[in-house]
C-alpha cells in the first residue's frame, strides 16, 4: 500500500471512531494482506459488492457482530479457517474468505 | 543419405525394410534408432530441408467450429518438422492421465505412466533435456533457489518441467541423417496415398508425388506415419480407394477426437510476498531455464472435483495488466535471439539469475487438457492441394467439462493460496461464468493431439497399445495422433517416447 493509501484509510479510521461508533474498528478492519494488495480504493469496492450481494448484511452493527473480537483469537486465524472450510466469496473476481469479505463492507461504510 | 525426389526419374520404386512417412520429431526420432542396423529405413519428408511456401500450403485447410490458427501455420512442412519453431517445454503425462476416469468420457491409455517410464527417460537426451527428473526437491537440491511455494500438495503440488534448447530435429540431427548408409532420406517426398490390399490387411505400397508432376511408388515390409495429427488422419481419409471411408476408418474413428491444449489467461495471483524468499522456482527465461515449476491440482483433487488436468504457469505482471502468453511476455532481444537460434540452431545466450525476487502480481497462465470428444474432429474438404490431395477441414469442439475444470481449479487454487496465507487470486470473468462461452482469449498451445486414438478395441481406438493401425499388419502410427487424452503437458516429449517405444516393437517384427 502506498503511503497515500495507508494514511487515506487511516484518517477514515480516526473519523470512524470520531463518529461516536462504539469500540475501536481498528482491529477488525486491520487486514494487511489485502489493503497491502489492493489498495483502500479496491477493497471498498469489494466491501461495497459484498453489501450488493448480500444485502442482508449490509449494517454495520450486523457486520461488526460477525466479526471476532479482536481479543478472542487473530483475524488472520479466522481467515484461514474460513478458507479450510470453503466459507469463500467471490467478489470481483477475489477469492476472498467470508470474513475478509465482511471486512471489506464494513471498510466500505468508513 | 539424402536425396531429393525432385531429382528421381518419375516412376521410381523406393524400396525399404522400414519406412517412415513425416521427419519432424517422430519421425526422426524413430531413423535415428535404426542408423546402423541391418535393415534400409526409408525417411520421406514432403517438405524440404528448410521453409518453402509451396510446400507449407499443402497443409491450408478450412477451419470449422471454433476459431483456430491457420492449419498452415501451424504445423511446420519441412525436414525437422515443427520442431523448427517450437519452444522447447517438456515434461511428463501423470500417472492419472492414463487412467480411466468416470468422469472423463473416453479417457484411459491402453498403458500405463510405468509402462511408458524407461522410453521418457530414454526421450530425454534426444530433446537434449537433463536427466529424466520430475521432481521439484531434487530439482531444488541441484538448485537451491528452486524453492516450491509451501502449499499444502494434497491439493496443489509443484509439478516440473524442463527445457530443450530448444532441439531443432533438422539442425541438430541433420548430419547424423544424412551420414547413415542404412537411412535414406527423400525429401520433396509428399506421400499422397497408402494403397492397401484388397483384404485391407496390409499396405502395399504408398504412392509419392511432386510439384512436378511426377509420382513413385514406395515398398516396404513395415511403415510408419508420423506426419502429425492432422496430416496422419488426412492421408488415411485420401487413402479411400479400397476402404471408401479412408483407411482405417471401419468405425468412424479416423479424424475424431482431435485435441489441443487450452491456453487461457485465466487470473491473477497477488501474493505475500514477505513470506516468499524467492520465485525463481516459477521464473521462466528462453534458452537459460533448464527447469521450472507450474502449479497443478493434485490427482485426489481432481477425482473429488470430477474435473480435467492442467497446470498454471506464474508471470509477473500487475493486474489491471492485459496477460500475454509465455511467448508475447518475452522482450525483443529474448525474441530476436530465439530467432537467430532457430536459423542456427544454437540456443540464445543469456545469463542465469540465482534470486528472482516474489512480485507482489502474477499472472495466471492456464494450460489445460482438453476432454476427448468425438465431435471434435479433422475431416476432408471437397477442396484439393497442389499434389490433388483433398485438404483437411478442422472442426475444433470444446465440451461443458472442459470450461467446468477452469472454474472448480480456480477455486480450488484460490482457497489453498488463502488457507497457506500466501495470498489471494482473482478469477477473470470468463472463468466465473457459468455459461458455455468461451472468452475471445481462448487459445490452443498450438498442440494437435488425439485424430488416431489408441485403443486395444478396435471399436474405440485407430491403433492398439503398440501404434498398429488395427487390422493393418504392417502399418503404424506415431505422433501425438494416437493420444487417447491429452494430459495438462505439451506433447512432444510424451510423443518422442511412444516413438521410441513402437520402434522397439518394429524391430521384434523386423527381426
Amino acid at each position: 500500500m502506498e503511503r497515500r493509501d495507508f494514511l487515506q484509510t487511516l484518517g477514515a479510521l480516526v473519523c470512524l471512531s470520531a463518529d461516536g461508533v462504539r469500540g475501536p474498528d481498528w482491529p477488525v478492519l486491520a487486514q494487511p494482506l489485502l489493503l497491502m494488495l489492493l489498495g483502500h480504493e479496491a477493497v471498498r469496492e469489494l466491501g461495497m459488492q459484498y453489501r450488493a450481494l448480500v444485502p442482508q448484511e449490509d449494517n454495520r452493527d450486523l457486520l461488526r457482530s460477525t466479526l471476532p473480537a479482536p481479543w478472542h483469537r487473530s483475524i488472520a486465524a479466522t481467515i484461514q479457517q474460513d478458507f479450510e472450510a470453503g466459507r469463500t466469496v467471490v467478489l470481483r473476481g477475489w477469492i476472498l474468505s467470508v470474513t475478509e469479505a465482511r471486512q471489506c463492507a464494513l471498510f466500505s461504510m468508513l | 543419405m539424402h536425396i531429393d525426389a525432385r531429382s528421381l526419374p518419375n516412376g521410381s520404386l523406393l524400396e525399404g525394410d522400414l519406412c517412415i512417412v513425416g521427419a519432424g520429431a517422430a519421425g526422426i526420432a524413430m531413423a535415428l534408432e535404426w542408423i546402423g542396423s541391418k535393415h534400409t529405413v526409408l525417411l520421406l519428408e514432403g517438405g524440404g530441408l528448410d521453409y518453402e511456401p509451396a510446400m507449407q500450403d499443402l497443409y491450408r485447410g478450412k477451419i470449422v467450429g471454433l476459431p483456430y490458427f491457420p492449419l498452415e501455420a501451424a504445423r511446420l512442412h519441412q525436414f525437422g518438422g515443427t520442431t523448427g519453431h517450437w519452444a522447447g517445454f517438456c515434461s511428463t503425462f501423470d500417472a492419472i492421465d492414463f487412467e480411466q476416469r468416470d468422469w472423463v468420457p473416453y479417457s484411459g491409455w491402453p498403458l500405463r505412466r510405468e509402462d511408458l517410464d524407461p522410453f521418457y527417460a530414454r526421450a530425454q537426451p534426444l530433446l537434449q533435456l537433463g536427466p529424466y527428473d520430475y521432481a521439484a526437491a531434487r530439482w531444488q537440491r541441484r538448485d537451491p533457489g528452486l524453492v516450491p511455494l509451501p502449499l499444502d500438495p494434497t491439493v496443489v503440488w509443484t509439478k516440473m518441467w524442463q527445457f530443450s534448447p530448444p532441439t531443432r530435429f533438422g539442425v541438430v540431427y541433420r548430419d547424423a541423417i544424412f551420414g547413415a548408409p542404412n537411412v535414406q532420406l527423400y525429401t520433396h517426398a509428399n506421400v499422397c496415398e497408402i494403397v492397401a490390399n484388397e483384404a485391407l490387411t496390409a499396405v502395399d505400397g504408398l504412392r509419392v508425388r511432386g510439384h512436378d508432376g511426377k509420382e513413385h511408388r514406395v515398398r516396404a515390409r513395415q511403415y510408419v506415419l508420423a506426419c502429425c495429427s492432422i496430416q496422419n488422419a488426412r492421408l488415411l481419409l485420401a487413402s479411400n480407394r479400397r476402404a471408401t471411408a479412408g483407411l482405417g476408418n471401419a468405425h468412424d474413428l479416423v479424424g475424431r477426437f482431435f485435441m489441443e491444449h487450452l491456453e487461457i489467461p485465466s487470473g491473477h495471483l497477488g501474493l505475500e510476498t514477505s513470506r516468499v524468499p524467492g520465485m525463481k522456482m516459477y521464473a521462466f527465461t528462453l534458452g537459460v531455464t533448464k527447469a521450472r515449476g507450474e502449479l497443478a491440482l493434485h490427482a485426489g483433487v481432481q477425482r473429488a472435483r470430477r474435473i480435467l488436468n492442467g497446470t498454471v504457469s506464474l508471470e509477473p505482471g500487475t493486474a489491471d495488466e492485459v496477460a500475454k502468453s509465455t511467448f508475447q511476455s518475452l522482450n525483443p532481444q529474448v525474441l530476436a535471439a530465439m530467432r537467430d537460434s532457430t536459423e542456427q540452431g544454437a540456443p540464445p545466450p543469456s545469463a542465469d539469475s540465482t534470486v528472482v525476487p516474489p512480485a507482489p502480481f502474477y499472472h495466471l497462465m492456464t494450460r489445460q487438457e482438453q476432454a476427448p470428444n468425438p465431435l471434435s474432429r479433422v475431416s476432408l474438404t471437397t477442396e484439393r492441394d497442389a499434389l490433388g490431395m483433398p485438404r483437411a477441414q478442422l472442426d475444433w469442439r470444446l465440451t461443458d467439462l472442459d470450461k467446468r475444470s477452469f472454474r472448480e481449479f480456480y477455486g480450488v487454487l484460490g482457497r489453498e493460496f488463502g488457507r497457506s496465507g500466501l495470498g489471494r487470486v482473482q478469477m477473470l470473468d470468463w472463468v466465473t461464468h457459468t455459461e458455455p462461452a468461451w472468452p475471445s482469449t481462448l487459445s490452443g498451445g498450438w498442440h494437435h493431439m488425439g485424430t488416431t486414438r489408441m485403443h486395444d478395441d478396435p471399436k474405440r481406438g485407430v491403433v492398439n497399445a503398440s501404434c498398429q493401425l488395427h487390422g493393418v499388419a504392417n502399418l503404424s502410427i506415431t505422433g501425438a495422433s494416437v493420444f487417447p487424452t491429452a494430459g495438462a503437458v505439451n506433447p512432444t516429449l510424451t510423443l518422442v517416447a511412444l516413438t521410441l517405444r513402437l520402434s522397439d516393437h518394429l524391430r521384434l517384427k523386423l527381426g
